[in-house]
């Protein structure tokens, strides 16, 4: 950059004060002043749920904001006008004491539902589950390969050179492979063994709308989720881990079903061939 | 002490009534109170959550070491009855109170004794913050925690001690004391349950 | 210390000072000092120091933020070599160090020391008619166990490995070891200097609690007494009960990092989410610690300025004691996806929408205080004003993290840091604001100047709102929290604009606090002399002279009626002071 950082300051402020993108945008479909266009199944709902949630609250905030500007200016201090003597209205407390409390009651059912019935559902027999484990400062991705199955994995066998804890006496465990990039199939479920080696990560995709946390100790299997649109994202650890926090991230690949399949079976069979426990158990090739 | 507050036929009086000094106290112990219950709970969740990981390790399961504690045990919850009745007995003017209060402070100082000979010989043994899986990082706190608790307590008492001794405790300037006591059986009570969770379930 | 206790009876206390009024030590009246005034002035000037602290700390990561390894100008050479480079810029390690000293400094030695030091000691026994505290001695001991907490907090700054870098919220097991934070020592002292802060906080929350309960003047009932009391005596319960775990907790953390225990680590059974239990059981009561004095003193200023009585006391008052009895069971909506047991996340989403009705009343009577008044534009009144706006803007964003599924999508995003800073920047420090304006003169006996105290104002409300309004955008997109360096992520380099906008945002809004400083030392010496009822206010503090004397009351005044009484219809004085009985001619309505 040949501009000094309070030169770029200045442009960049002149740039957001006209709503302008700035230029070299990324890859990812993202808008400088609103959320990244969802790209999976539950993300949607989410996205329903936050705006009922944006409309509610907007409508909040202007009507109190309006009535208090408008009784400010109307109300200020002139001459010879004295302030009405009051001490409450006691029906004015019960109307605005039931309101709210119906609105969010409402409100708690609503998301509860979103929650438990679309979130937390039970996942698919035919998700296709991979296990992730968090580790400073990068993650570790397996697939469970040709067979479909990742085998039996416990936390307690968790080390550097069984990162996601397999029992490797599984044969199921044979044809595990690990990937440096996370190769997601389009429209197809998706389910996470989510694990942590030594502190606290996060599986973290924005456009997925999906947070979970990475607890070293107990393996986290809810998170599942059907990526929507062909593309490429970033998973990002977003749980202050230490030092290497602020990059620890994985590229995220949302291909084909055919492509998927194609890249699976060679990374499989590669992974049966030369059966090194390094490539299918710890370390990305 | 008279203030013109009196006479007023108002609810609250301004000038602060004899129990303020307790009122505080208790407020205070309250929140001891807290601070233990938010020990007691983190080894609840630690045990329950350890399962067949949750080890009594042999040096706390021999009876020698039970019936030492359980000694010690009654000499402290004694010591709450010897501080009752040398309260009241001072407060009275009759004779013995400073006897008992005296006995007080030795039956306390005798439970400290006991616990620091506990640790060095649970150390020996091989029992310690970090063994035995989480027991002892559970055991060595919440004892630790309450072994301060009573070294304080026995300061207390023995400065209460010594104002009797030069009359300083009357049946109108007893602030010290009442606070000293109601500390002490609030450790004490304290103890009961460490007691049963530590050495007993 | 026994003969403390002894004389506790603050009359005595009194009496004797006023005998002994000019043997006072320099000692015993500037270092060592027992009046609860001196000791609230204690804690101001403490708490303003530690201000520009944790603002210069906010100043480094917003530089970092925006100009991302980019040598810091000027101070860049002379930090320390964990903070920057050998070119002096901001490192990764050193960043995080930058956000979790910043907020616990801003935290447990500004907000809190600010609302709960120097407004409650000052104003607790002047407003119930009292001579002191309970406790003048504890009073004491809690100013310098907190002044030592603090530097206990920041030594670390002189040690090799530098200032604790796991967050505020110093979530384990990357707090637990050395080995994994890099710096044992200074979490070691963050764990020591929470516990003596906790000390201080407790012994103050004894000592207000004593007091307001039992030493209110005759005739100040519980339903008389000012809702800025109201608002202290149930944080004052807050702090007992909740502060008390976090020092459990601080300790077990302590051993962790030292005595090889292994409450909260992976290995060996421990359990990291115990710590994330314990610490948000004291977390969440701990934000309402910092809002409701806000509130309190908010409602205090609000009806001088309306010349009109408060909007629905009583209302208020239950208003606050259901958020401090609420407050303790929200803790869990910091764990919405911690990986805590669903269920659980259900519930406390359901305890967390309940527990934001009653601030719904208390904003509603505030506007309903406003309605039909008289409103007069002081520099306090328009910071007691913007409090309100902001803290609905800050509560409005809660409810969206408070429904699990939107939290799964903003949890820990910088829609959190927006929330964050709407309602303790917006909110407590806006109140704390007001209040030194409208307390200065009877803390100093001189009035602060108007025209420098609204051009503060209007600056800090513009450069508050550019600065945190802006963030909510950036959480939404997707920009995580404690990040040193956003453009290592693709879907954030577009966002870097804003990123700017806001760093130069938030140099105006520290720039904007110099006017205050100086407006605020300058009037010290040179400002006009203060009546002793400058604002024509009711409560018993305007009753007396400006700065009151040793021992307050010359003689225990005596209670008629609310604090509230502004524009009574039958009187040519538009306020009655609570100690003057009402004229017959007065239509005065009891609430
Ligand atoms: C003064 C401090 C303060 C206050 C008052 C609040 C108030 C609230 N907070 Fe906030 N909160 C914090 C300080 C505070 N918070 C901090 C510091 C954090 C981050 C900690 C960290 O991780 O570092 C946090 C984080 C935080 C989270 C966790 C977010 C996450 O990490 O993912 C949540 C989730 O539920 C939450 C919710 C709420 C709610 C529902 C309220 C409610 O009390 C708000 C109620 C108020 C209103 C709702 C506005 C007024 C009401 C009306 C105008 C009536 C009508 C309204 C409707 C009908 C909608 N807060
Ligand atoms: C009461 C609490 C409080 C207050 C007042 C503030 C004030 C400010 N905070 Fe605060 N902040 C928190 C509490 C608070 N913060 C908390 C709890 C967190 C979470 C931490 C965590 O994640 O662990 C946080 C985190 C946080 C972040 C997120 C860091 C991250 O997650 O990576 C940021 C980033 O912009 C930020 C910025 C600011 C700014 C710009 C101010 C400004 O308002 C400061 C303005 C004040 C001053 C500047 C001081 C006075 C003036 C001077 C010193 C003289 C002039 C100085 C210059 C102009 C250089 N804060
Ligand atoms: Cu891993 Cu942050
Ligand atoms: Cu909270």
């Amino acid at each position: 950059m040949k501009y000094s950082p309070v030169h770029r300051g200045f442009l960049s402020f002149a740039l957001v004060l006209l709503g302008v993108s700035s230029a070299g945008a990324a890859p990812r479909t993202t808008h400088l002043w609103w959320m990244p266009d969802v790209a999976s199944r539950s993300g949607q709902t989410i996205d329903g749920l936050f705006y009922f949630i944006f409309y509610l609250t907007a409508v909040v905030f202007v009507l109190t904001q309006v009535v208090y500007v408008y009784f400010l200016i109307k109300y200020r201090a002139r001459k010879g006008v004295s302030a009405t003597y009051s001490h409450g209205n006691n029906r004015l407390e019960v109307i605005w004491t039931v309101i709210p409390t119906a609105i969010f009651l409402g409100l708690w059912g609503y998301s509860n539902h979103v929650w438990w019935d679309v979130i937390h559902s039970e996942p698919p027999a035919d998700a296709l589950e991979i296990a992730i484990t968090g580790y400073q400062f990068a993650f570790g991705i397996q697939y469970p390969g040709a067979d479909g199955r990742l085998g039996r994995t416990d936390v307690k066998l968790i080390a550097n050179d069984n990162l996601f804890g397999n029992d490797k006496s599984d044969p199921a465990a044979k044809d595990n492979f690990t990937s440096a990039v996370l190769e997601l199939p389009v429209d197809r479920p998706v389910r996470i063994r989510l694990n942590a080696k030594d502190v606290i990560h996060a599986f973290y995709v924005p456009e997925f709308r999906i947070y979970q946390d990475a607890v070293p100790g107990r393996t986290i299997d809810w998170v599942w989720f059907v990526p929507t649109k062909i593309g490429s994202y970033q998973l990002a650890c977003n749980q202050l881990c230490g030092s290497g926090h602020y990059n620890m991230k994985a590229q995220i690949q949302v291909v084909s079903q055919e492509e998927f399949d194609k890249w699976n079976k060679e990374k499989s069979t590669a992974a049966l061939v030369s059966h090194d426990p390094d490539r299918a158990y710890a370390l990305n090739p | 002490m008279s203030s013109p507050a009196i006479a007023l036929p108002f609810g609250n009086v301004s000038f602060p009534r004899p129990n303020i000094v307790r009122f505080g106290m208790l407020t205070f112990l309250a929140s001891e109170a807290m601070l233990f219950a938010g020990l007691i709970c983190g080894y609840i969740v630690l045990r329950s959550g350890a399962g067949t990981g949750w080890q009594m390790p042999e040096a706390l399961k021999n009876p020698g070491t039970i019936t030492q504690t359980l000694v010690a045990t009654a000499l402290l919850l004694g010591s709450s009855f010897t501080l009752h009745f040398g309260e009241v007995r001072l407060l009275r003017g009759e004779r013995h109170g400073r006897a008992l209060l005296l006995l007080t402070v030795v039956l306390g100082s005798l439970f400290l004794a006991n616990q620091a000979n506990e640790w060095t010989h649970l150390h020996q043994e091989g029992f310690w913050f970090n063994s035995a899986g989480i027991m002892g990082s559970c055991f060595f706190v919440l004892t630790g925690f309450h072994g301060l608790h009573v070294a304080i307590g026995v300061i207390l008492l023995t400065v209460s001690l010594i104002q009797a001794v030069f009359g300083l405790v009357t049946p109108e300037h007893h602030a010290f004391m009442d606070c000293s006591s109601l500390y002490w059986h609030f450790v004490d009570i304290v103890w009961v349950f460490l007691f049963t969770i530590l050495y007993i379930l | 210390m026994a003969q403390t206790l002894a004389h506790a009876a603050p009359e005595v206390h009194a009496e004797t000072a006023h005998h002994h009024h000019q043997e006072l030590s320099f000692f015993r009246k500037y270092i060592w000092s027992e009046d609860h005034k001196t000791i609230g002035l204690q804690y101001l000037f403490t708490s303003m120091f530690f201000l520009l602290v944790g603002g210069l700390l906010a100043m480094g990561i917003r530089y970092q933020l925006a100009f991302p390894g980019t040598p810091v100008p000027i101070l860049g050479k002379l930090l320390p070599k964990w903070l920057v480079t050998d070119a002096g810029a901001i490192q990764p390690g050193g960043y995080n160090a930058l956000f979790t000293m910043h907020a616990t400094v801003m935290v447990f030695l500004v907000v809190m020391p600010f609302l709960i030091g120097v407004f409650g000691n000052f104003l607790i026994p002047l407003k119930i008619g009292a001579a002191d505290m309970a406790f003048p001695f504890f009073n004491a001991l809690s100013f310098w166990l907190f002044f030592v907490s603090g530097f206990i907090i920041l030594s670390s700054f002189f040690s090799p490995t530098g200032f604790p870098a796991s967050g505020w919220t110093s979530y384990a097991p990357l707090s637990a070891h050395g080995a994994y934070n890099g710096t044992q020592y200074g979490q070691s002292a963050w764990c020591v200097g929470l516990f003596v802060n906790g000390l201080a906080s407790i012994a103050g929350a004894m000592n207000y609690i004593t007091t307001i309960i039992n030493m209110r003047a005759p005739g100040m009932k519980m339903f008389r007494l000012p809702l800025a009391v109201w608002g202290l005596l149930v944080t004052a319960f807050l702090l007992l009960l909740a502060v008390p775990v976090l020092s459990a907790a601080a300790a077990m953390l302590f051993c962790d990092l030292n005595f090889g225990t292994t409450f909260f680590s992976s290995t060996n059974f421990g359990q990291p989410l115990l710590w994330q239990h314990l610490f948000w059981f004291f977390g969440h009561p701990e934000v309402y610690i910092m809002v409701l004095p806000a509130m309190g003193l908010v409602s205090e200023i609000l009806p001088v300025f309306c010349r009109k009585p408060i909007f629905g006391y009583k209302a208020m008052v239950f208003a606050m004691v259901a958020i401090g009895v609420l407050g303790f069971i929200v803790w869990g909506h910091h764990m919405f996806v911690s990986g805590m047991n669903l269920m659980l996340s259900a519930t406390f989403s359901f305890s967390t929408m309940v527990i934001a009705v009653p601030s719904a009343i208390k904003t509603f009577n505030w506007l309903g205080t406003v309605w039909r008044g008289s409103v007069r534009f002081t520099t306090p009144m328009c910071f007691a004003l913007a409090f309100v706006s902001m803290f609905v803007i800050g509560g409005l964003s809660g409810i969206f993290m408070a429904s699990t599924p939107v939290d799964i999508f903003i949890h820990h995003t910088y829609f959190v840091v927006a929330h964050i800073h709407y309602v303790l920047f917006g909110g407590s420090i806006f109140a704390i604001f007001a209040a030194l304006y409208f307390w200065y003169p009877k803390m100093f006996g001189r009035m602060m100047n108007e025209f420098w105290g609204k051009v503060h104002f209007c600056l800090a409300f513009i450069f508050f709102n550019l600065t945190f309004f802006p963030m909510h955008n950036l959480g939404l997109n997707g920009m995580m929290r404690r990040i040193a360096d956003p453009t290592q992520y693709d879907h954030l380099r577009s966002q870097q604009p804003v990123n700017v906008f806001i760093t130069l945002s938030a140099f105006g809004l520290g720039l904007s606090t110099i006017p205050f400083l100086v407006n605020f030392f300058y009037s010290m010496f040179r400002g006009p002399k203060a009546p002793r009822n400058p604002w024509e206010a009711t409560t018993l503090e305007w009753t007396l002279p400006s700065p009151p004397g040793h021992g307050n009351f010359e003689t225990t005044p005596t209670v008629y009626h609310g604090p509230y009484e502004y524009s009574v219809p039958g009187m040519d004085q538009d306020f009655l002071p609570q100690n003057q009985p009402a004229p017959e001619t007065a239509r005065i309505s009891s609430h």
